[in-house]
């Protein structure tokens, strides 16, 4: 594709062949990737599927992809029977909140992991990566105890508190700035910038699709989240997209299809951001930097 | 100085813990209940809040309408709901509880889940206020006894719900088999699913369903009371066990691997006349009447006792309880316990049966309410007359363990992975490990 | 261009050097202590559980190494041991090559390079539940449209895949790399824009090919976005639970227990928090190691450059 974007490069003799080579692995890409993308989308259709049904035939066999009666209504059910928009709201509210402290003290914590010298630098990450391999499950209760002594049950707080300082977010930025080479940032301290300076004049511009790439797993992460709401939320007025989604859930019975069907609200905003920040995947950005 | 300041909240934090862990075990008794909340009428009483921890407050009715009786009649009382999702209930619940939280009134959903509150003493016993009230508890028939562990009652049962059989009455009138009737044996249910069953690939008819929990199979090696679930020797399962690997065989029930694979809900076979007959709890009652009046089913449907082994009075059944405990780190113990005490007495049963949900407390009274509901089958003040009620799971402390074990060997017992005698030898060795640690 | 480490700086005075590692402290503090505080106490306390007794309840009492006695003799411990690691070795692998492939390929400029790039990270957003019924729907074992392509061509009993305790890991895995692959092909993606196009210029110029390419530029640049897929995927792959919490529950019997599910039931339906930290431990010292290794690796890696 390189070559294709720098026809100086181009060798008359082997020109026509090339061209039908690259035309014909072009048809032979697409077709991969337009098989692979029905595999991918397959619970997407399922769920398009599932949402205009009755609740009785979501799990009939065989599969009825294209339901005889679409129950649209299920649509506006989903709106009415749970406080859909209160919910929508809060989880809104925290994945916004959680996103931009996580870009911020991971990004910060990051270039200091990745560019300084400090005491107690390699100890320190080992314990932040250690922590990751840590399964929840077996530190629920001792966080719940902490939160509790802190008086942050049943307030969004908790969860803002517990998820906006991972270890995942400033391993991940470390990474990006590890690759970002030395040259630029001794040549900033001979002209005195300082730290901080080289931070946000240097660092953060050129770590864009780092910063992407963190946005987009934080926000799906906390706008997906079950069990962190779970454990901590008690109020109607405070709950989540996915403790709302559970609700249709009951004792001995569930209904799948209003399940799905907020479910498919839910991720409009999840693949919007997706979509926006996709961009930053741009081949380029990263490198006028370094250049400039 | 910052560094210090880390190291200095570590330890605060870290001896903030400690602390909290190593609460002492809260006293076995409780003070002796003044009055047990005074049903009477004391000078002005204090407003109480109550806090009061259950489960799909939005889809169930009756949490709220046993309140509004309360509240009516105590105004000074205010309950206050947190609604958990039913499928993690008790995991929250455990959370909660070993957190220190201090809500008041703890439901109880399952066995498994009392189990655990009460030997941790998260909930307390309430012998002292049953005697100080002067409580009958053999108005539960059976029930308070199964709640009773090492001589203590610790929740007071509200609702209790009971194993029957479903019928479509379409199918038995195409096939032109009599209804089941309410004395039926084992043996006479696999005869009938077998004549029952008709057609092929997606239009086929089968004759019965068991439903993937282990309990549909479990439930009838112990209703004849000799065994529990809880058990040094599970051979006495093997006769029913062989007959319903038997059916699946035959295709006479959908095939277990295929229910679990595609998700596949009782009610969504039912209510789609995939079945003629299905054994299920009378929580299924409401929700075939919600299903007529919706309109998302049209055929007629009936049901009968719980068919029973050999040798074993009709009406005898398998049952499930919930109930209400006090939490021990309750502030408002007195209060909650007259709030408990109405909910599990004739008024809330009242109430409850007014929601289309059995009480634990059958009255006859109680019972023509639940049975004149509109949409309530006319089969059905017969099918739910019980001779005896059996707990699917009794209470031990051991029990939240073995049912997981119970629930593996099933799996593999039903997808045909080991044969009966395997599993069957399996469960044997592998509880009484578990038993023996 | 060099990639390494930022080199020791052993000139300096004493005064210098603690105005430095102060400045640094001030970058990693905001982040640090949150995580002390919410995450590292918490988790240092459930170590600190494996060697006591707590129901979870009342007091915890001392129990030295008695869980860590009890491991050897827990059957359902041995097998949750033996199916993580097939999960892992199964798992990591496959989403590693897959996810770079899709990167490299989603990397170009290709017409709905946008929409295929949404799609392929679909999975990782959308409901498990759907995505369990999914898998479950293609693989089921009666009616799925895979077993009756192989019924189609000719396999006489295809595998009972989820219902079939030799067939259900092989399952998970493989939806497992199905719904990662995506996310991952999201680092790298990133990863590549880091790549500055005047190397590619100049191997066009030497006339390299594009296998060349890949190898002795793409492939080297990647190394540190490579290093935290490995690690992070590494991990997860030995955390798994709630995918297979959705589609098998663990089951058939115990053919798909891994140690995180067995951790949970100890603590949750046991309620043997002692115990259940001591296999939370056992987690932990595995992958501990694991990820030292791959660290050392990473500067050898980086030496390489």
């Amino acid at each position: 594709m390189y070559s294709l974007s720098n026809p100086t490069a181009g060798r008359e003799s082997e020109f026509t062949s090339r061209r039908f080579r690259s035309g014909f692995a072009k048809v032979g890409t697409y077709v991969l990737l337009c098989a692979l993308a029905v595999l991918m989308l397959l619970p997407f259709l399922w769920m398009c599927s599932a949402s205009l049904k009755l609740d009785k035939d979501v799990f009939r066999f065989p599969i009825q992809w294209i339901p005889e009666v679409p129950q649209w209504n299920n649509y506006v059910k989903i709106w009415t029977q749970i406080p859909f928009l209160t919910f929508f709201g809060n989880t809104a509210k925290l994945t916004v909140i959680i996103t931009l402290l996580q870009l911020f003290t991971s990004s910060f914590a990051g270039y200091a992991f990745a560019k300084l010298d400090f005491k107690g630098r390699d100890l320190i990450f080992l314990a932040y990566i250690a922590s990751i391999a840590i399964p929840w499950q077996s530190y629920m209760v001792p966080q719940f105890i902490i939160m509790r002594k802190f008086d942050l049950v049943d307030k969004h707080m908790a969860l803002i508190l517990l998820q906006a300082f991972s270890a995942f977010g400033v391993f991940l930025m470390r990474q990006f700035f590890i690759s970002i080479p030395n040259d630029i940032i001794d040549a900033a301290r001979i002209d005195g910038l300082s730290e901080y300076g080289i931070y946000f004049q240097i660092m953060l511009p050129l770590s864009k699709p780092a910063l992407a790439t963190l946005t987009i797993f934080t926000a799906v992460f906390v706008w997906n989240d079950f069990m962190g709401p779970l454990i901590y939320l008690n109020s109607q007025s405070l709950k989540t997209i996915q403790l709302g989604l559970r609700m249709f859930i009951m004792q001995y019975s569930a209904n799948y299809a209003l399940i799905m069907a907020a479910s498919l609200v839910s991720l409009i905003p999840v693949t919007a951001l997706f979509l926006a920040f996709q961009r930053f995947f741009v081949e380029g950005i990263a490198t006028t930097g370094i250049k400039g | 100085m910052k560094r210090l300041y880390t190291f200095m909240s570590i330890f605060v934090l870290l001896s903030l813990m400690l602390a909290a862990c190593a609460k002492p075990t809260p006293t076995a008794a409780p003070a002796a209940p003044v009055g047990g909340g005074a049903p009477a009428e004391p000078p002005a009483p204090a407003p109480v809040t109550l806090k009061m921890v259950a489960w799909d407050i939005g889809t169930t009715p009756y949490w709220q309408a046993v309140i509004d009786a309360y509240v009516a009649k105590n105004p000074n009382v205010t309950i206050e709901l947190i609604d958990v999702t039913s499928a993690e209930y008790q995991d929250k619940v455990n959370v909660m509880l070993s957190g220190g939280d201090k809500s008041d009134i703890v439901t109880v959903k399952d066995i498994p889940g009392y189990s655990a509150m009460l030997t941790r003493n998260q909930i307390i016993p309430l012998n002292s206020y049953v005697e100080a009230d002067g409580l009958d508890l053999s108005v539960y028939s059976g029930a308070a006894e199964e709640l009773t562990f090492e001589g203590s009652i610790y929740a007071l049962p509200f609702r209790s719900d009971i194993w029957i059989l479903y019928y479509n009455k379409d199918i038995f009138d195409r096939a032109g088999i009599a209804y089941p009737d309410n004395d039926m044996t084992w043996a006479e249910y696999d005869d009938l699913a077998r004549k029952l069953t008709s057609g092929s690939g997606a239009d086929k008819v089968y004759g019965a369903h068991h439903h993937t929990w282990r309990s549909t199979v479990q439930l009838a090696t112990v209703q004849d009371g000799k065994n529990t679930v809880i058990a040094t020797d599970y051979s006495f399962m093997k006769p029913i066990y062989d007959m319903i690997v038997g059916m699946q065989k035959d295709g006479i029930i959908m095939d277990y691997g295929s229910l679990k694979a595609g998700n596949i809900h009782y009610s969504g076979v039912f209510k789609n006349e995939q079945i003629a007959m299905l054994p299920m709890g009378s929580w299924f009652i409401g929700t075939m009447i919600a299903a007529k009046n919706d309109g998302e089913v049209d055929f007629n449907w009936g049901v009968a006792k719980f068919p029973h082994p050999e040798g074993v009075a009709a009406g005898t059944t398998a049952g499930t309880l919930t109930s209400l405990a006090i939490n021990a780190n309750s502030e408002n113990k007195d209060a909650a316990w007259d709030f408990i005490k109405f909910y599990s007495g004739v008024e809330g049963a009242k109430a409850l049966a007014k929601t289309g949900n059995l009480p634990a407390l059958r009255t006859a009274e109680v019972l023509d309410i639940f049975a004149s509901l509109e949409g309530v089958p006319s089969e059905a003040t017969e099918a739910l007359q019980t001779v005896t009620v059996r707990l699917e799971l009794p209470m031990h402390p051991k029990v939240g363990a073995v049912e997981q074990i119970l629930n593996e060997e099933h799996e593999l017992i039903m997808t045909q992975s080991v044969s009966v005698d395997e599993g069957i030898a399996s469960m044997t060795e592998r509880v009484s490990e578990a038993m023996a640690e | 261009m060099q990639f390494t480490y930022p080199k020791q700086k052993k000139a300096g005075t004493g005064q210098k050097t603690l105005k430095q590692n102060l400045i640094a402290y001030s970058f990693i503090l905001p982040n640090l202590l949150g995580f002390a505080a919410f995450t590292l106490i918490p988790m240092a306390f459930s170590l600190v559980l494996a060697f006591m007794h707590w129901d979870g309840a009342n007091v915890v009492t001392w129990a030295g190494l008695d869980n860590f006695r009890r491991l050897t003799q827990d059957e359902t411990f041995r097998i949750a041991l033996g199916n993580t690691f097939y999960y892992v070795i199964g798992t990591v692998p496959p989403t590693m090559i897959a996810s770079l492939a899709l990167a490299m390929l989603l990397n170009r400029p290709l017409r709905g390079r946008d929409f295929f790039r949404t799609t392929f990270f679909f999975p990782y957003i959308a409901s498990l539940v759907a995505v369990a019924v999914v898998w479950n729907m293609l693989f089921h074992p009666a009616m799925g449209p895979v077993n009756q392509l192989l019924v189609t061509l000719g396999v006489e009993s295809p595998p009972r895949w989820t219902a079939s305790v030799d067939w259900a890991m092989p399952t998970v895995i493989m939806a497992s790399i199905w719904k990662g692959m995506g996310y991952y092909m999201v680092i790298y993606l990133a990863a590549l824009q880091g790549i500055p196009p005047y190397l590619y210029e100049a191997a066009d110029i030497d006339g390299a090919s594009a296998w060349q390419k890949f190898r002795y530029i793409t492939l080297p640049m990647l190394t540190p976005a490579t290093f935290f897929v490995s690690i992070m995927l590494t991990i997860a792959s030995f955390k798994v639970f709630d995918l297979i919490m959705v589609m098998t529950g663990g089951g058939p019997g115990r053919a798909t227990n891994v140690l995180v599910i067995h951790t949970y039931n100890t603590a949750f339906r046991e309620f043997r928090f002692g115990y259940s930290s001591a296999i939370a431990m056992v987690l932990f010292v595995v992958v501990l190691i694991i990820t030292i290794v791959q660290f050392r690796m990473e500067k050898r890696w980086v030496s390489y450059m």
